[in-house]
């Protein structure tokens, strides 16, 4: 134990690391593109070592309780209250620590090779460090007011990532959009938080003497305090967290922001929106667990378990619809969000926590892999102008095979361990979340097989398009032919390396090895769900259907020219459209919620102008007014008499003799005498 | 009275004795040696001198944290505390700050003359320090003023320069016939220079009260609070840049450190109330009523200034306005915050002259319009300047917002039934934001507006290291205020 809390007292130093590399990258010329990508590196490879050897300290432990030690100290105080910060170090943070300094380094690495030819390159490296580093902090925090601190910070970061390119119209839309939708989230979050600290009295999470807010003496007062809505103030808290993870985790109906942020460069894309950030809701929920699960009796945890579902279903039948290769990952994304927070809802700290881990190498491989193809095939982002792939990028076809058998659930890769563990509980839980995720996993193997079709199979379609048509314009596109080629490695090293973690790391998390590993690690108090063959077999069986059903329409004839209809429209008709128009949730915001937001925008600005601005102005003028008064008065007139005017006049005519002469300081003497007399009069008249 | 120890003795006096040796020797060394030298060699020659004198001051007072115990000599002349030997400490880094600045700038053909003298300044200051006997006060108070009259017109050529050294000079003189005036009632009638024994007198009569009231209007010359801040914006625009910034931070430092004692400890029988349904005579009182008056004379008239010394100038009435606040709250945390405060203004006072000092000569002046662009032409100084003047306006996490956050909480703690001291919190708080406008006014000037001239600032390594330095001083000082808040709390309680 001594070694883990030596080790607590130092987690600062991980997000340190990116923190300073993010200042340092702000004062680099633009020009200095090997030292910033040099520093960023090197800044992440030690955070990551640093997050490594917390992990792996954190290894080994036995007994009821998941290791955990924590490092808490005043920030400052004022009178009795004070400003508590802390860090903490469990298996949660640990776990989540490596896994995004890991991802978040090869990441890096990629990103170095998909900005190559950016003029901003040094800014991008700025903000993606102050993410990390933001990330970092997130995680490590023992601390509501530092969790919340760099939840905005985090938040921050993605809004000017996605609008990295913010001369462009439609990313400058979605940076708003993205940072308006997840801000209706963080609105409750933070109320969630004020409650917490009122009604606990405390900011730390854990602390060694058993009063943090997450501990025992004080949960157990949560929930004897009854409050509204028939909640209980527990069940109230953990409804406003899980709002502000709802907008964070793009779960439905927060949900529209996730897919427009595929405007920002494609290394972020995966960094932020497929393997951290978007997490963050996830970990928070799990991070704030114990007042979840004391909200037991209320019907917070059911509420979670079918936000989860909706969305997991949701977005899969909008992925199935799509033609951008980042659209139908993002939508693809969403709907894993959504299996988190159903295995979370179903009462699965682990099971969610492990899919999440899982989910972030997976889901970072398969974007950076979409990276490559689309610098592959010089800024292509529509899935119908491509083709063929496999033949050009053998490199990259490989990595992103491993990566769709891993979403898709293909048996004893990652992601099948783990989706087969939320299955497994929810369906202890509810038959009917059951039966709609796994319907959700058909369909992800399906529009992942159609994506495989489309993009690697048959032939190049992307020909005869044009050029500099694509969305990622960064002016790379314009050398080299039209053929598609492969990338440079140290933009297939990265996903090489995911792919193995892609592969190998369900392992962690199988029932099958002397009982299931990551879940003693991280919840060993926590019963495990019954193993089900039902639920194993059913599973699988899905999968394998998704992908045969895919092969049938895409694969054994595959689109010849770019043009082609897709084949599932002819099946489908009309409700292939509402799957392409995203079940026209933008259009339906369009026309309630922003119209009135708008209106009563209107409303204010006219209140604004005619009151506040009249106020306020009138309030400056005065101010200003008084300002020459008094200088005037005070200062030119009766004092200086025209210091600065006379100034040069004096030097002509007149020696510094006979301006004091003139009466000046006279003035002065007078003023400090009247000034006097005042004070004594006023004295002695209180006397 | 027990004898004090010949060591502790020998300890207490080698800071200014090193000193008294470093200005003679700077003297000596520019009249034998250096006459002949470019003078570049001659000011940083006799720079490093004077640096050199004082690290070794320097080196001397963290020897004083050693003592046993306070010292005490011929009566209270030398009192040596660990809360004067740190606030020696602070005048002692001041100063050489101020010669670091120096070095770059121009002082003149005298070069000798003016170090010296700035030791033979900062020598006063320390001595009014530790100091709790009314006749040494006036005396270190004069050494230092008189110190501080010659440099301010060491710009021999301006005319500026000469003008303001005497005006400075003659309201200084005639402030200085006020404090010794008040101070002879105040001997008079206690019969004691003792700073302790005067307020062991408890003998409240009216011409006590005349003596109390005319130390105050003295000391409201030095600090520059209105009414008797005229002197200021005239002697900070025309004293060379370092001086000004000595005016403004050395010497404030020892004159709120000196008044403190006097009020705390002096007259702490005669504090009155200043409350807002109360008033009744005291130094409270008057400090209020002078305290309110600058916050709002000096932000409002701060408005309309282009000059950015003059603007650090009224800036400067209002901040002694702030620190007034703490003295209002007559508690011990209303001390401890009134010194906490200071030495984050000094601090960043001083930084913001320092860069100010070594900008202003290639950029033909200290007008704002002067500085418009800079942001571009000297990023590293500009990115100082914004920590500094934010810090003034009292942006967290910078040392000048817990600065102002502990006056005003030691003003509202210190009567917390019926909130006595509210209206002069609110006031300060309103007049804080007025402030904000024209520190930003400013800041625009470095970062928004475009200037005439693009190219490049050069300024030397070892400058833009100690503004740095003090950059990040200020930083901490906002990330940690609670742990030096504790010290000083702790060393005032030994008071």
């Amino acid at each position: 134990m001594e070694h883990l809390d030596h080790l607590a007292k130092q987690q600062w130093l991980i997000p340190l690391l990116p923190l300073v590399a993010a200042g340092i990258q702000s004062l680099l010329p633009r020009g200095k593109r090997k030292l910033s990508a040099g520093i960023c590196l090197l800044a992440m490879g030690g955070a990551c070592a640093l997050a490594l050897r917390a992990f792996f300290a954190t290894l080994g432990h036995h007994g009821d309780e998941p290791v955990r030690a924590v490092w808490n100290f005043t920030w400052f105080a004022f009178g009795n209250t004070s400003l508590d910060m802390g860090f903490i170090l469990d298996p949660l943070t640990a776990g989540m620590a490596a896994m995004v300094s890991f991802v978040g380094f090869w990441i890096f690495v990629n990103a170095t090779g998909y900005m190559h030819d950016d003029e901003n390159f040094t800014r991008f490296f700025c903000f993606l460090s102050l993410f990390a580093a933001a990330m970092l902090g997130m995680v490590i925090s023992n601390n509501l007011l530092l969790m919340f601190m760099c939840w905005e910070l985090v938040g921050l970061c993605s809004y000017l990532l996605i609008g990295f390119w913010y001369f462009k119209p439609s990313a400058a839309a979605a940076m708003k959009k993205a940072f308006i939708t997840t801000r209706v989230g963080d609105v409750g979050f933070f109320i969630g938080i004020l409650l917490l600290y009122w009604k606990t009295g405390t900011l730390n999470l854990y602390t060694p003497d058993g009063t943090g807010a997450l501990q025992q003496e004080a949960i157990a007062k949560l929930i004897t305090e009854p409050y509204f809505w028939g909640l209980t103030v527990a069940g109230f808290i953990a409804l406003m967290l899980f709002i502000g993870a709802m907008g964070k985790s793009a779960q439905f109906p927060l949900h529209v922001w996730l897919p427009d942020a595929m405007e920002g460069p494609t290394p972020v894309s995966a960094l932020i929106h497929a393997a951290t950030m978007v997490a963050a809701g996830v970990f928070m929920v799990g991070r704030m667990f114990p007042v979840f699960t004391a909200s037991s009796a209320d019907w917070v945890m059911d509420f979670v378990m079918w936000v989860g579902c909706i969305t997991a279903v949701f977005s899969a039948t909008i992925a199935v619809a799509q033609f951008d290769i980042k659209r139908v990952l993002a939508y693809s994304t969403c709907s894993q969000l959504g299996f988190m927070v159903m295995a979370l809802g179903a009462g699965g700290l682990s099971a969610g926590q492990f899919h999440l881990l899982t989910h972030a190498f997976f889901k970072a491989l398969l974007f950076l892999g979409s990276g490559c193809v689309i610098i592959g095939t010089h800024h292509e982002q529509d899935m119908r102008k491509m083709g063929g792939l496999k033949k050009y990028m053998p490199i990259t076809f490989w990595c992103y095979f491993i990566g769709y058998l891993a979403l898709s659930g293909f048996p004893l890769t990652a992601g099948f361990f783990s989706k087969d563990e939320v299955l497994l509980q929810t369906f202890y839980k509810n038959k009917l979340v059951w039966g709609l995720a796994t319907f959700a996993a058909f369909l992800t193997a399906f529009y992942m097989t159609r994506q495989m079709y489309m993009v690697f199979a048959g032939m190049w379609r992307g020909g005869d398009h044009g050029r500099g048509h694509g969305h990622d314009d960064h002016g790379h596109g314009h050398h080299g032919g039209h053929e598609p080629h492969e990338v440079p490695w140290n933009m297939w090293l990265p996903i090489a390396v995911l792919s193995v973690f892609a592969l190998l790391m369900g392992w962690l998390g199988t029932p099958w090895l002397k009982g299931n590993l990551f879940h003693h690690y991280v919840a060993p108090h926590e019963e495990a769900p019954h193993h089900s063959n039902l639920v194993l077999w059913l599973s699988i069986g899905v999968g394998l259907i998704g992908i045969f059903l895919g092969w049938l329409i895409y694969g054994r004839n595959t689109m010849v020219r770019a043009t082609d209809a897709d084949p599932l429209q002819a099946k489908l008709g009309g409700l292939f459209t509402a799957l392409n128009r995203k079940w026209y949730v933008d259009e339906i915001y369009e026309a309630t919620i922003i119209r009135l937001t708008m209106a009563c925008g209107t409303l204010f600005r006219v209140f604004d102008k005619l009151v506040i601005d009249g106020v306020l102005h009138a309030i400056a003028g005065l101010t200003k007014a008084l300002s020459q008064v008094c200088r005037w008065i005070g200062d030119e007139l009766l004092i200086n008499g025209g210091f600065d005017a006379s100034c040069e006049g004096v030097r002509g005519s007149g020696s510094l003799l006979s301006k004091l002469q003139s009466g000046k300081v006279q003035n002065y003497f007078a003023f400090l005498s009247v000034g006097t007399i005042i004070l004594v009069v006023v004295y002695f008249f209180k006397q | 009275m027990t004898p004090v120890p010949y060591c502790s003795i020998f300890t207490a006096l080698t800071p200014v004795l090193i000193l008294v040796i470093g200005a003679f020797v700077a003297l000596t060394l520019d009249i034998v040696r250096l006459r002949r030298s470019t003078m570049t060699v001659r000011n940083r020659t006799l720079g490093m001198v004077s640096i050199l004198a004082l690290l070794g001051a320097a080196v001397a007072l963290t020897r004083q944290f050693g003592l046993p115990g306070p010292v005490t000599l011929l009566g209270q002349t030398l009192v040596v505390n660990h809360l004067t030997s740190l606030f020696n400490l602070v005048i002692v880094g001041l100063t050489i700050l101020t010669i670091v600045i120096s070095m770059e700038g121009d002082v003149g053909r005298h070069v000798g003359e003016y170090y010296a003298t700035l030791l033979f300044g900062s020598i006063g200051m320390l001595l009014l320090v530790s100091t709790e006997e009314l006749i040494t006060i006036f005396v270190a108070l004069e050494l230092t003023s008189i110190c501080l009259y010659i440099l301010t017109a060491f710009h021999k050529g301006a005319l500026r320069s000469q003008e303001a050294a005497v005006k400075y000079f003659m309201f200084g003189a005639i402030s200085s016939a006020f404090l010794l005036f008040g101070l002879s009632y105040v001997y008079g009638i206690t019969g004691t220079t003792n700073i302790r024994e005067i307020a062991a007198q408890t003998t409240s009569s009216t011409l006590l009260s005349v003596g109390l009231l005319f130390t105050v209007v003295g000391f409201g010359f030095k600090v520059a609070v209105v009414p008797f801040h005229l002197w200021a914006p005239d002697a900070y625009e025309g004293a060379p840049t370092p001086v000004a910034a000595f005016i403004a931070t050395g010497s404030k430092v020892a004159s709120f450190f000196v008044l403190v004692k006097l009020l705390f400890i002096g007259f702490a029988g005669m504090q009155g109330t200043a409350f807002c349904y109360k008033f009744s005579s005291g130094w409270t009182m008057l400090l209020a009523s002078t305290g309110a008056a600058s916050m709002i004379l000096g932000n409002v008239v701060a408005i309309t200034q282009r000059n950015i010394k003059r603007l650090l100038a009224y800036s400067s009435i209002a901040h002694a306005g702030y620190v007034f606040i703490g003295f209002v709250a007559a508690t011990e945390f209303g001390a401890t915050s009134v010194l906490f405060y200071v030495i984050v203004y000094a601090l960043t006072n001083l930084g913001a002259f320092g860069v100010l000092a070594a900008l202003a000569n290639r950029a033909g002046g200290d007008d704002m319009e002067h500085f418009a662009g800079m942001a571009r032409r000297a990023p590293f100084l500009s990115v100082l300047m914004l920590i500094f003047f934010l810090s003034l306006a009292g942006i967290p996490p910078l040392g000048g917002f817990f600065g102002k956050f502990y006056l005003f909480a030691a003003a509202v703690q210190s009567e917390s039934t019926k909130f006595g001291l509210l209206w002069l919190v609110i006031l300060g708080i309103a007049m804080s934001a007025v402030s904000l406008y024209y520190y930003l006014i400013v800041l625009k000037h470095f970062y928004i507006i475009d200037g005439k001239d693009k190219s490049r600032i050069q300024t030397p390594v070892y400058l833009n290291t100690a503004l740095a330095a003090v950059a990040v001083a200020v930083v901490l000082l906002g990330l940690f205020p609670e742990q030096v808040l504790a010290l000083l709390k702790g060393l005032v309680a030994q008071l």
